[in-house]
C-alpha cells in the first residue's frame, strides 16, 4: 500500500489497529485463564506482556511512514490554536512578512513579464532580432532574401494613428507590419483574416487598403460585434477596410506597448504622407525579427547574414552623407540576439529601476524575517517550559523544533497567501503609475511562475526566521521542567536577539538611506531652476500633414491660429515653436561661428514665434525678442542663451555675431538677443547651449507641417482653456488635428521614474522604519519582562526611575548604535550601485545619511523606551513578595 | 521447557523480521499465534517482546512482504491473517542464506585453535 493511500485510509487503519491488538490480548487472557489464572490477574499481565497498548499502537504508526504528515498536520493545528490566542504576535507577524512578501512577488510579476515572458507566438524561441532599427530599403532587401537566410523574417514599427477626421486628435496605437507578419509569427486570425503578403504591396495591395484588430480593440472599440469585417475604419483620414481580428492575447511584439489596430507596412505614404518612409534611406524606423530554421544556431544566422551583408549595404547607401560615414554604413556588421520575450523600450529602460527596487523589497523581506525571527525568540522563552516539559514527557529534540518549524510555516504560509493579494493589487498600480499616459500594456497573470515565486520565497522566510527559535527550543533542557517556569529563561537567546537587532537596524537603514537619496533625487530634479515657468501652460500641438495641408500653407495658418487664440478671454499669450520642452522631441545643430578659430559644435535649436518667451518666462537678457518683422523673407537672425554666449563668445558681445550651420535647413543667422538658459530636453541635463530661430525663418525648411502652440492662461489651471482653444482653431481650419496636454503634466511624464522609484522606495523605507520600532519595542519589552526580578531588586536598594529608564535603555541602545554604524557604512559603499538614478547628489551623500540614522535612532529610542519606562513602574515589593 | 527468566537472550538486532517471516512461512497466522510460536520454537531461550512484535508485522506488511486479510478463526473471532508475498518469500530464502553463511563463518572463527589463528 502506497504511503498516501495509507495516509487516506488512516481512520480504517486505526480501528483495524485496534481490534488486532484487543484480539491479541483476549486471546492472551483466555490462554492465561485456562492455565488457571484468575480473569483480572490475567489481564493484568497480558497487558503487561504486550507493554502498553498505546505505545505499541505509537510504533505501529510510525511504521506506516505517514508519520511526518500526520506530526504536521497536528502541529498545524496546534500553531494554529497558538497564534489565535496571541492576535497581536500573529497579526504583527503575518503582516510584516505579507507586505514583505507581497512587495517581492509584485516586482516578480513585473519583473517576469517584461524580462522573461515569452510572446504567446508559435515556437518564440526560435525568433532573433537583427539589432538596431532599419530603413525600409534594408528591410527590403532581407525579405527578398529571408527563405535563404531564414524561415521566415518580418518588420515591424509603431505608430500613433488618429481616428478624428481632424480637431482633438482621437488616437489609436498603430503598427505597421510586413505582409507576412502574423503568418511568420504563427498568430491566427481569431475572426476574418490577417494581413497577407500581396496586401503589402505599394499604392495599395489587391483588396485596397487593409487593416487588422487588435482583440481588446474591437472588444473596447466595437464592443466584440462579429459583423466587423468588412467595415470601414478610418485612419488619419485614410478609408482602411477592416479584414480581421487578432486573436487575444497576443498583442503585439513590443512588451508593454499594445497595437491597437496593424495595417501594411506599404500604407505609410497614406498615413503618414509627407515623410516618405518606403524609399528613405535615411529614416530607420523599422525593427526586423526572424526565424530561426530548425538546427540553425544564433551563430549560423549571423553568418547567413554576413554573407548578405555587402550587397544589402551597397544597394541601400544612404544620400548626403561623408566617405567617412559611408564607410562606417557598409561596415557595420548584422548583429542578431534573441528575441523569445520580444523586444521593449521599457525592458531597457526600467532594468535598473526594478532591479532596484527588487533588492530594496528583499531587503523589506528580510528586515521582516528579522523581526519575527526576534517576536518568535522571546516567545520561544516565554515557553521555555513548555518545551521542558515536552523534553521530559519524552518528546525527541527534533520533535520540539519540528513544532516550532511548523509554526514558521504557518506564519510563512499565511504571509504568502496575504502577500499575493497584496502582489495582485500592488503589481497592477505599480503599473499604471509606469505609464503616464496608460498605454502600459503588461499582462500580469497569476501563473505557475509567480505562484512557485511566492511558494519558494515563503519557504525560505519560514526558515530564515523559524531557523533560530526551533534550534534553541530544540536545545532546551528537560532537567528544568518541573523548576519554577519564569526562572529558566535561557541567556543564550538574548544575545541572538541581540544580533537580530543589530542586523535589522543596519538593513532598515540602508532602505531608510536608499529612500532618503531617492526622495531628494526627485526634489532636486522638481525643485529645480528650470528657466521658464511651468505652471499655468497649455500645450497645443498642431499637426497639418494626415489633411495633406502643404508646408508653406500651414506657416500662415498657424500663425492664424496663434493670433486668433491670444484673443480669447483667460489668455494672457501664446507662441508657436516647433518642439516644446521636455516633450521627448528635440532638434539639434551643429554650427560654426566664423572668425572664432573653433570647429565645429553642437547647439539645441529652438524654433518659436513673437510671444513664446514670454509665454514660457524666460527673461531676455540683452538684444531684443523674436518681433513679427522676422518672417521669411527678412534677414535671418537668432537669439542665443546665455550658455551659448559663454561658451562660444566668452567675453566678446555676443549681439551682431554670425552663427552658421552646417545642416541644410537653416541659413546663417545673425545673433540679435541673449535670453536666460533655460531646460530644453531632459531635466537631468544642464542647461546647454540653445539656439532660438524665428518661427518663420525656421520653419522654411523642415519636413513635416507640425508645430506647438504654448499658451499661458491668465489665471487658473490652463486645461479650463482646452475646449475653447480647440473650438477658435476649428473655426479657422477643421481639418488639423490637435493634441492638448498642460505643460505640466508633460513635465510629469518626465519624471514618471524618478516619481516611483522614489514613492516606492519611501514607503519601503517607512516601512522598514516600522518593523524596526516594532522590533525593538518587542525586545525590549522582553528584557523588561525577563530582568523584572533584576530591576525590583535594584529599585529596592535604591534605584530610581531615570536610573532604570538609562539602565535598560542603554543596553538595547549600545546594539542599536552597532546596527547604524554597520548600516551607514554599507549604504556609503551600497549607494554607488543606484548613482544614475541619482540626480543632484552624490551617491554616498553624507547629509542622507546623517539624516537617515538620526531618524532611525529616534524612532528606535522611542519604541525602547515605552518598555523602560514600564520598567520604571515595576513595584519593588511586588517583585520581591513574588520572588 | 522454558528457560529460567535470567538465561533468556535479547534478539540480535535485525533478527526479529526474518523470524516471523519463517514463522509465517510456515501457513498464515494471526499476531497473537505469531508470538506463541516464536516463543515456543525458540523454547523460551530467545525473548521476543510482544510489544516489538506488532510494529515488525506492520513494518513487513508495509514493505509488502506480508499480506495480511481478517478472517473467522479457530475460536470464531475475526483475526487478522498474515500470509508471505511472493516477495516475502523470496527475502525469506536470501535473508536465511546469508543468515547460515553468517553463522557459519562466526562459528568457524569461534572455533579456531591458537594453532590455527598463528
Amino acid at each position: 500500500m502506497s504511503w498516501w493511500r495509507r495516509l487516506g485510509d488512516r481512520g480504517r487503519l486505526e480501528r483495524e489497529l485496534s481490534a488486532e491488538l484487543a484480539d491479541h490480548i483476549e486471546r492472551h487472557v483466555a490462554d492465561l485463564v485456562a492455565a488457571g489464572v484468575g480473569e483480572s490477574e490475567a489481564r493484568r499481565r497480558a497487558r503487561l506482556a504486550l507493554g502498553g497498548v498505546e505505545q505499541v499502537k505509537e510504533a505501529c504508526r510510525d511504521e506506516r511512514g505517514t508519520r511526518w504528515l500526520e506530526d504536521f498536520s497536528s502541529d498545524l493545528r496546534y500553531a494554529g490554536r497558538g497564534l489565535r490566542q496571541r492576535p497581536a504576535f500573529a497579526a504583527v507577524a503575518v503582516l510584516s512578512l505579507a507586505l514583505g512578501i507581497g512587495a517581492n512577488t509584485a516586482l516578480f510579476s513585473i519583473v517576469d513579464s517584461l524580462m522573461r515572458r515569452s510572446l504567446p507566438v508559435r515556437e518564440p524561441e526560435r525568433l532573433v532580432l537583427l539589432e538596431g532599427e532599419w530603413t525600409n530599403p534594408i528591410w527590403e532587401q532581407i525579405r527578398d532574401r529571408q527563405h535563404e537566410l531564414f524561415d521566415g523574417a518580418v518588420a515591424w514599427s509603431g505608430a500613433d494613428f488618429d481616428l478624428a477626421a481632424g480637431g482633438e486628435e482621437k488616437p489609436v496605437n498603430g503598427l505597421f507590419v510586413s505582409g507576412s507578419f502574423f503568418e511568420v509569427l504563427g498568430v491566427p486570425a481569431r475572426l476574418g483574416r490577417t494581413i497577407l503578403p500581396q496586401d503589402d504591396r505599394r499604392h495599395s495591395g489587391t483588396e485596397g487598403l487593409v487593416a487588422v484588430l487588435s482583440d481588446g480593440f474591437w472588444k473596447r472599440h466595437y464592443g466584440g460585434d462579429p459583423g466587423v469585417v468588412g467595415r470601414t475604419l478610418h485612419l488619419n483620414r485614410a478609408a482602411f477596410m477592416i479584414v480581421g481580428v487578432a486573436p487575444p492575447g497576443f498583442v503585439g511584439p513590443e512588451v508593454g506597448e499594445s497595437f491597437d489596430v496593424a495595417v501594411p507596412i506599404a500604407a505609410y505614404p497614406i498615413l503618414q504622407p509627407p515623410l516618405d518612409g518606403l524609399d528613405d534611406r535615411n529614416f530607420w524606423w523599422l525593427e526586423v525579427v526572424g526565424r530561426r530554421k530548425p538546427g540553425q544556431t544564433l551563430a549560423g544566422v549571423t553568418d547567413a547574414l554576413r554573407a548578405v551583408q555587402a550587397p544589402i549595404r551597397a544597394a541601400t547607401l544612404p544620400p548626403r552623407q561623408t566617405a567617412e560615414q559611408l564607410a562606417g554604413y557598409l561596415r557595420e556588421p548584422f548583429q542578431v540576439i534573441p528575441a523569445a520575450a520580444g523586444t521593449s523600450v521599457l525592458r531597457d529602460r526600467y532594468r535598473r529601476p526594478l532591479f532596484t527596487i527588487l533588492a530594496v523589497a528583499f531587503l523589506v523581506l528580510l528586515v521582516a524575517c528579522a523581526n519575527v525571527a526576534n517576536l518568535q525568540l522571546a516567545r520561544g522563552n516565554e515557553r521555555q517550559h513548555e518545551f521542558r516539559l515536552r523534553l521530559a514527557l519524552g518528546a525527541s529534540r527534533w520533535r520540539v523544533a519540528r513544532q516550532l518549524l511548523t509554526e514558521s510555516i504557518l506564519i510563512a504560509g499565511l504571509g504568502a497567501i496575504l502577500g499575493l493579494a497584496f502582489a495582485l493589487w500592488g503589481s497592477r498600480l505599480l503599473v499604471r503609475n509606469f505609464s503616464s499616459s496608460g498605454t502600459l500594456a503588461l499582462d500580469l497573470p497569476v501563473d505557475a511562475g509567480v505562484l512557485l515565486f511566492t511558494g519558494a520565497v515563503a519557504v525560505l522566510t519560514a526558515l530564515l526566521f523559524g531557523t533560530l527559535p526551533a534550534c534553541r527550543a530544540g536545545r532546551s533542557d528537560a532537567e528544568g521542567a518541573w523548576r519554577e517556569p519564569a526562572r529558566g529563561a535561557a541567556g543564550g537567546s538574548v544575545g541572538a536577539s541581540n544580533a537580530l537587532i543589530v542586523v535589522q537596524v543596519a538593513i532598515s537603514l540602508v532602505l531608510l538611506v536608499a529612500a532618503g537619496l531617492f526622495l531628494r533625487t526627485l526634489a532636486a530634479i522638481t525643485n529645480r531652476e528650470l528657466g521658464f515657468r511651468s505652471e499655468g501652460v497649455l500645450v497645443v500641438k498642431l499637426y497639418a500633414w494626415q489633411s495633406g495641408i502643404a508646408l508653406d500653407q500651414f506657416v500662415p495658418l498657424a500663425d492664424r491660429i496663434r493670433a486668433s487664440v491670444v484673443e480669447l478671454p483667460g489668455v494672457a499669450s501664446a507662441g508657436l515653436s516647433d518642439v516644446t520642452p521636455i516633450s521627448g522631441s528635440s532638434w539639434r545643430e551643429e554650427f560654426e561661428i566664423p572668425g572664432t578659430g573653433r570647429g565645429r559644435e553642437q547647439a539645441f535649436v529652438h524654433i518659436v514665434t513673437r510671444g513664446w518667451l514670454s509665454v514660457y518666462g524666460t527673461p531676455l537678457l540683452a538684444g531684443r525678442d523674436i518681433l513679427d518683422s522676422d518672417h521669411a523673407e527678412s534677414r535671418p537672425v537668432a537669439l542665443i542663451n546665455r550658455a551659448f554666449a559663454r561658451t562660444f563668445f566668452g567675453d566678446k558681445d555676443p549681439l551682431g555675431q554670425t552663427i552658421r550651420t552646417t545642416g541644410i535647413y537653416l541659413a546663417p543667422m545673425e545673433v540679435v538677443g541673449v535670453v536666460e538658459d533655460a531646460v530644453y530636453r531632459d531635466l537631468r541635463e544642464d542647461h546647454a547651449p540653445t539656439i532660438y530661430v524665428p518661427f518663420a525663418q525656421g520653419m522654411k525648411n523642415v519636413t513635416a507641417p507640425q508645430a506647438s502652440l504654448s499658451i499661458r492662461a491668465a489665471a487658473g489651471p490652463p486645461s479650463r482653456l482646452t475646449s475653447a482653444v480647440v473650438a477658435a482653431i476649428a473655426r479657422i481650419d477643421p481639418r488639423v488635428t490637435l493634441r492638448c496636454r498642460t505643460l505640466s503634466d508633460q513635465i510629469d511624464a518626465a519624471l514618471v521614474r524618478e516619481r516611483l522609484v522614489a514613492m516606492l522606495s519611501g514607503f519601503f523605507g517607512a516601512l522598514a522604519l516600522m518593523l524596526a520600532a516594532i522590533g525593538l519595542y518587542g525586545v525590549t519589552s522582553h528584557a523588561v519582562a525577563r530582568r523584572r526580578g533584576e530591576i525590583g531588586v535594584r529599585m529596592a536598594l535604591g534605584a530610581d526611575a531615570p536610573r532604570v529608564v538609562r539602565m535598560v535603555l542603554g543596553r538595547v541602545l549600545g546594539f542599536v548604535l552597532l546596527g547604524v554604524l554597520a548600516g551607514s557604512a554599507v549604504s556609503a559603499w551600497a549607494s554607488r550601485f543606484v548613482t544614475s538614478l541619482l540626480y543632484g547628489l552624490e551617491p554616498g551623500d553624507p547629509l542622507t545619511i546623517a539624516g537617515a540614522a538620526s531618524l532611525l535612532f529616534a524612532i528606535t529610542l522611542l519604541a525602547a523606551y515605552l518598555p523602560a519606562r514600564r520598567a520604571a513602574r515595576i513595584d519593588p515589593a511586588k517583585v520581591l513578595r513574588e520572588s | 521447557m522454558a528457560a529460567p527468566d535470567d538465561a533468556r537472550m535479547d534478539l540480535p538486532q535485525g533478527t526479529l523480521d526474518l523470524l516471523i517471516l519463517k514463522v509465517i512461512g510456515l501457513g498464515p497466522l494471526h499476531g497473537y499465534a505469531i508470538a506463541q510460536r516464536l516463543e515456543q520454537i525458540s523454547r523460551g531461550v530467545v525473548d521476543v517482546p510482544q510489544g516489538s512484535l506488532y510494529p515488525a508485522l506492520h513494518r513487513l506488511e508495509n514493505r509488502g512482504l506480508l499480506e495480511a486479510e481478517w478472517k473467522d478463526s479457530e475460536t470464531g473471532r475475526q483475526a487478522k491473517f498474515y500470509r508471505l508475498t511472493r516477495r516475502g518469500r523470496t527475502q525469506l530464502e536470501a535473508e536465511t542464506a546469508s543468515w547460515k553463511r553468517l553463522a557459519d563463518a562466526v562459528g568457524l572463527i569461534l572455533r579456531a585453535t591458537p594453532e590455527e589463528a598463528r
